[in-house]
């Protein structure tokens, strides 16, 4: 508990640091003010709505103001639907949960058996096969795996629907498309994590103990390989969500990833604000969940000392 | 003497790889009797650890055994299929292992894993398995045990960590125990206690055990027999006392010569000059015969058969006992 707290009063600092970059960013983006008022808009209109914006204060003073606003959850309203931006972003927030948890899973389901398999059948063409799959699929691009699986599972072969939301048949092309990355990734942990755990004393005295080989590898050897695994993992949450913006465009998937696209080329800076903010903090949690992930996969560590 | 527990005979175990065919096992053979402790010695690389590997069937891969045969109680080890071979391991033989700190797993409490070995082997229900988990850990003296079982490893010290290898791989009342080095890895007074202890047990239990080793002083402390290996073959067999008293073979000489004496006057060390050669680069004629002080033209040119010198007591030398005396042995191998 005491590390759990110690871990919530650490991402304070996190946080600024954020905030500040972030306010930083969207400046250098360029005068908001000519994106939103027309051409046609007068010298004097401009510079009514700098002053009513606060753009005309000191950068201290605006980013004083900011940070008033963001302590309050205020990251000020999107000019393109006219609501609180925040209030939008985690609307959008469970879809793109649901993507990134059924993804995951589609990930763990391949990944596991396939890097487990991969490593006890080690320099065989099974391995060969596998190994070489997942440099594939991580060569693959995102987009194009979506659009491939769409024009063959929706369009010549209607299984699937090709995009949009709303049934457990909806979510199955964009886990698969989502999943398959992060499994050719996971695949190859798992393959060198095992690698490294089978040559363990621990395992030949498993194996001395006469359990069988099944035994041997899925509980003595797995749990162990597992613990490199995960941290990994977590540290990919980033790339997981990066994932996340090209397939939820791709499938027209209502999360948050494709909110941040058509903000940032509707240039709705109050959006990405508050979407760069939130999955910040989505990154920073997944940390502290693979800490406690990690603490229980390995009983050696303590965090409480 | 009564029917061998265990019986190696021309045991012999091979590596292929891209570069060849390499032989770290070349014809072992010994017995083991029930109660009886055997001490296996000889450097690194010299076959020790394989030979025991194999009584198990554990030779990692690509090393097989493609020779010989290793009969326990009569039955062919080397004949049975895996899942007959499963049942023997940590039943009928166990193994302690070398490095106490590594060889349990790091991510299961003792417990767990003591009980996984009983639950396998005996018919015995949960409750009924933590119970002889608890007696197998009072028996090799681990204080709390209940509170033990619920520890990792990683909560325990080294002598302790070997204490419950101990207790796991008596838990199931095997008849053959393989200790490889069970006490490199602990400090001096923790391996007095783990000795005594597996003494003890020994003669509690009538198990028979091979001793794996390259302490001579822990050789002289618990073993009955000891037998000798260099470059994958026995050199010398003997009793322990026969050994220590008359050692025939030079490398035996050269090993005891190594250990420093307690009483006597303080002289530099005997040394045998340099090392195992590994499998693939083994010399012809005699393996010994180029770290070898007395060797000559026949010993490089013939390999020596094992041979009974005095009842009981074999060498694989062509020299005999008078050839060389000790002392001069000892001073020849100063380097």
């Amino acid at each position: 508990m005491r590390f759990f707290l110690t871990s919530v009063i650490k991402i304070i600092p996190v946080l600024f640091i954020i905030s500040f970059i972030v306010f930083f960013l969207v400046r250098l983006t360029g005068d908001p003010v000519s994106l939103m008022l027309p051409e046609t808009a007068t010298d004097q209109q401009r510079e009514d709505l700098r002053n009513s914006m606060g753009l005309n204060d000191p950068v201290y003073i605006q980013y004083l103001n900011y940070m008033a606003d963001v302590v309050r959850g205020n990251f000020g309203d999107s000019y393109k639907y006219n609501e609180p931006a925040l209030e939008i972003v985690l609307e959008r927030l469970p879809a793109s949960f649901t993507l990134a948890i059924s993804s995951m899973v589609v990930a763990t389901l391949i990944a596991v058996p396939a890097g487990i398999y991969s490593a006890i059948k080690r320099n065989t063409f099974i391995d060969v096969v596998i190994t070489g799959s997942s440099v594939l699929g991580k060569a693959m691009p995102n987009f194009w795996l979506g659009i491939m699986l769409i024009l063959l599972f929706a369009v010549h072969i209607s299984i699937f629907p090709v995009s949009g939301s709303g049934t457990i048949m909806h979510l199955v092309l964009p886990s698969i498309t989502l999943g398959t990355a992060i499994a050719a990734e996971m695949t190859r942990l798992i393959r060198s994590s095992m690698l490294e755990v089978l040559g363990a004393e621990y395992i030949r005295t498993a194996r001395s103990k006469g359990l069988l080989e099944t035994v041997v590898v899925n509980k003595h050897a797995l749990r162990n390989a597992l613990i490199p695994v995960v941290t990994i993992m977590a540290l990919q949450t980033a790339t997981l969500i990066g994932g996340t913006l090209i397939t939820e465009t791709v499938f027209s998937w209502p999360g948050m990833g494709q909110l941040l696209v058509q903000a940032v080329n509707a240039r709705d800076m109050a959006i990405v604000q508050a979407a760069t903010f939130i999955i910040a903090i989505l990154v920073i949690l997944s940390n502290l969940m693979a800490d406690l992930t990690y603490r229980y996969l390995d009983p050696r560590i303590k965090y409480d000392d | 003497m009564s029917e061998p527990l265990l019986e190696i005979e021309d045991l012999r175990v091979r590596f292929r790889s891209d570069e060849g065919v390499v032989s770290p096992v070349n014809g072992v053979s010994f017995q083991v009797h029930e109660g009886e402790t055997v001490a296996v010695v000889g450097e690194s690389g010299s076959g020790k650890s394989m030979t025991s590997l194999s009584i198990l069937g554990l030779v990692p891969a690509p090393g097989e055994v493609y020779d010989g045969s290793i009969r326990l109680q009569g039955e062919d080890l080397t004949k049975m299929k895996r899942s007959q071979m499963r049942k023997l391991r940590g039943n009928e033989i166990s193994m302690i292992f070398q490095e106490p700190m590594t060889s349990l797993n790091p991510v299961f409490t003792i417990g767990n894993q003591m009980i996984e070995v009983i639950r396998l082997h005996q018919k015995l229900d949960k409750t009924e398995s933590i119970q002889q988990a608890v007696t197998m850990l009072d028996l090799v003296g681990i204080p709390e045990p209940e509170r033990v079982l619920k520890q990792f490893p990683h909560q325990l010290s080294g002598g302790m960590r070997q204490r419950v290898m101990i207790a796991m791989a008596l838990s199931c009342n095997p008849k053959l125990l393989i200790a490889d080095e069970p006490t490199t890895a602990l400090d001096v007074t923790i391996q007095a206690q783990i000795l005594n202890l597996m003494k003890e047990l020994k003669d509690e239990l009538n198990t028979g055990v091979i001793l794996i080793t390259h302490d001579l002083g822990v050789v002289a402390e618990v073993a009955d027999r000891v037998v000798v290996m260099y470059g994958g073959e026995v050199v010398e067999e003997a009793t322990v006392d026969e050994i220590f008293n008359h050692p025939v073979h030079p490398y035996t000489k050269g090993l005891l010569a190594s250990v420093p004496k307690m009483t006597g006057p303080v002289e530099e060390l005997g040394a045998i000059k340099g090392s195992v050669p590994t499998p693939s680069e083994m010399p012809t004629g005699c393996k010994f015969h180029p770290r070898c002080p007395i060797a000559t033209d026949l010993c490089k040119q013939v390999h020596p058969q094992l041979e009974e010198t005095t009842p009981q007591h074999f060498k694989r030398c062509f020299h005999t006992e008078g050839g060389v005396k000790h002392d001069e042995h000892e001073r020849s191998t100063i380097s």
